[in-house]
């Protein structure tokens, strides 16, 4: 148990030996609570896990990628099967003008047991607006469509029918190497199945927050 | 005293040897000199050559061929009186005789001698103060054959050719002492070489100069300008409680987003992870609004810095040019060293 926080103290004090001026890069684990509906309020989870978040900047470019896990449990109703949801969300940004910023990026979360909950894959088409609230603290706020999605189960998607928002905040510390990070993720994903009888209303929604830290270089 | 004393002794050895290189030791050159002031020119002939084929000095040799010069042009031998004086030139390039003690058959055999050798003769370099640019050094000297003549600077960074003619006689330079550039010459020692050229023969002399300069009174650069100084490029605004509502307001947008985008078939909607994300950006916002705000750039300080530096950079390069010119005007003292030296 005393290894992984000796090796995060030993990794916080050392020094990088050459700071990179020009662009910046960060990594570092958070804790993930999520909010999980799928059809119907009656299949409702809630549950926890962990991320790993890296940052990369460099002049007008960004990317941010996540990898988390989560166990939902069911949260009453008619649900009774726990699953594990495994997602990976990979960003790129370029600034456009200002704070705000043009982001492309995927999606793709893996459900298991397989079939407890839909697996979901999305292009992620969306913008991004940020802002230094202080010294080292930082603030974003970003919104955007979940183009192309498709489900393990099926189903389809209109074109603004699945759609994404998300609030981000930083706060540096100890002279910057290490970043305080805060994030929420929404997501909504209007989708309609057809087993022969019509379509009909299969919405899925997910709420993830995530606390952590990380190192920037 | 004892020191006193010694630094006499020594004084008067000095004297001794500096007055008997000047004067006739040997024996026989002196019989020689006091047969021909007896007018025994044959009993000088005899003895002038057995002394020449003696140890002599360079003084003493110059002095025996000079005997036979003066005995030769006494009995008529112009010819061999001409050879004589030629080797007495060669030997004392410098040479004069003095027209009221000399008879003018000699005198005549020597300047015949003379247009006969090429050397350079009375290279004179006169003292002079001068405003640089505005005045020059005056250089003559006296060259016994047409020759190419090139008279040059050597002491500086590299040899600096002044002059370079083909002369015969008395030949005047005024030279201005200064560099391609047209600074002045730097202060120091310098030697003027001429060097003459016909043929085969050729002949150099020298004369070292010594250059000093007066004060020159140049204008120190400027750091600042008088009743402008520099304005902080960077100021820290005023408290106010912008990131407060900022963070209220991403809080609050992601929220009532969250809240409209939800789907209506899913009941109601889940804010806790929204919520415990926008506490901690509320809370920092709150934070952030009660610190001292980071130090923002002054656009319009920078512009008037940029602007100072830029005047003062113009400033500074008229300066320099004026220190240029001060440095070129400067007053120059050239004065020869000593006499030339010929070989």
């Amino acid at each position: 148990m005393k290894r992984p926080f000796i090796a995060i103290a030993v990794l916080l004090s050392v020094s990088p030996t050459v700071r990179l001026s020009a662009q910046h890069f960060s990594v570092g684990p958070q804790i993930a609570f999520g909010d999980y509906k799928e059809v119907s309020p009656d299949l409702h989870y809630r549950g926890g896990g962990l991320a790993l978040k890296a940052t990369f900047s460099w002049k007008k470019l960004s990317a941010e990628g996540v990898a988390s896990k989560l166990k939902y449990k069911p949260e009453g109703g008619a649900a009774t099967t726990d699953f594990d949801a495994s997602e990976v969300d990979v960003r790129v940004r370029y600034l456009i003008a200002g704070p705000v910023s043009g982001e492309l990026g995927f999606i793709n979360r893996k459900t298991d047991p397989e079939f407890e909950a839909q697996s979901v894959g999305a292009v992620v088409v969306g913008a991004r607006i940020g802002y230094l609230l202080g010294p080292g603290v930082n603030l974003s706020l970003n919104g955007g469509v979940l183009a192309g999605s498709k489900f393990s189960g099926g189903g389809t998607v209109s074109p603004l029918g699945a759609i994404q928002l998300g609030l981000g905040m930083s706060v540096d510390a100890l002279k910057g190497r290490l970043q305080l990070t805060g994030d929420y993720g929404f997501q909504r994903f209007s989708r309609e199945t057809d087993d022969g009888s019509g379509p009909a209303s299969a919405p899925i929604q997910q709420s993830v927050g995530r606390i952590g830290l990380s190192i920037a270089f | 005293m004892i020191r006193t004393s010694t630094w006499m002794v020594v004084f008067v050895a000095l004297l001794a040897s500096v007055a008997s290189a000047q004067t006739i030791q040997n024996a026989t050159l002196r019989r020689a000199q006091s047969a021909f002031d007896n007018l025994d020119y044959r009993q000088a002939l005899t003895l002038g050559r057995a002394a020449l084929r003696e140890r002599l000095t360079g003084y003493e040799r110059a002095r025996a061929y000079e005997l036979l010069g003066f005995t030769y042009s006494g009995m008529d031998s112009i010819l061999k009186s001409v050879d004589a004086f030629k080797q007495v030139v060669l030997l004392e390039p410098e040479r004069q005789l003095d027209p009221n003690r000399t008879s003018p058959k000699a005198l005549s055999a020597f300047q015949v001698a003379l247009t006969q050798v090429l050397v350079v003769r009375q290279l004179v370099v006169d003292s002079v103060t001068f405003v640089g640019g505005q005045g020059a050094v005056p250089i003559r000297y006296t060259v016994t054959q047409p020759a190419r003549v090139v008279t040059r600077v050597l002491g500086g960074a590299s040899p600096m050719r002044i002059d370079s003619t083909i002369a015969t006689g008395q030949v005047n330079i005024r030279w201005p002492a200064r560099t391609a550039t047209g600074d002045p010459l730097p202060a120091g020692n310098y030697t003027i070489v001429v060097d003459a050229a016909v043929g085969q023969n050729s002949f150099s002399a020298s004369q070292p100069i010594r250059i000093a300069h007066g004060v020159v009174d140049t204008v120190e650069h400027l750091t600042s300008l008088p009743g402008y100084s520099y304005l902080p490029e960077t100021e820290v605004p005023p408290k106010s409680w912008k990131p407060m509502g900022l963070a209220l307001v991403y809080t609050g947008a992601a929220l009532a987003g969250t809240s409209a985008l939800s789907s209506g078939d899913l009941g109601k909607v889940s804010l806790r992870e929204g919520a415990v994300i926008g506490t901690g950006i509320i809370v920092a916002g709150f934070v952030m609004t009660l610190k001292k705000p980071a130090p923002q750039p002054a656009r319009g300080n920078i512009l008037y810095n940029q602007l100072l530096r830029e005047q003062i950079a113009r400033r500074n390069a008229e300066i320099a040019q004026e220190n240029t010119r001060r440095r070129q005007q400067v007053a120059l003292t050239v004065a020869p060293i000593r006499t030339g030296v010929a070989r």
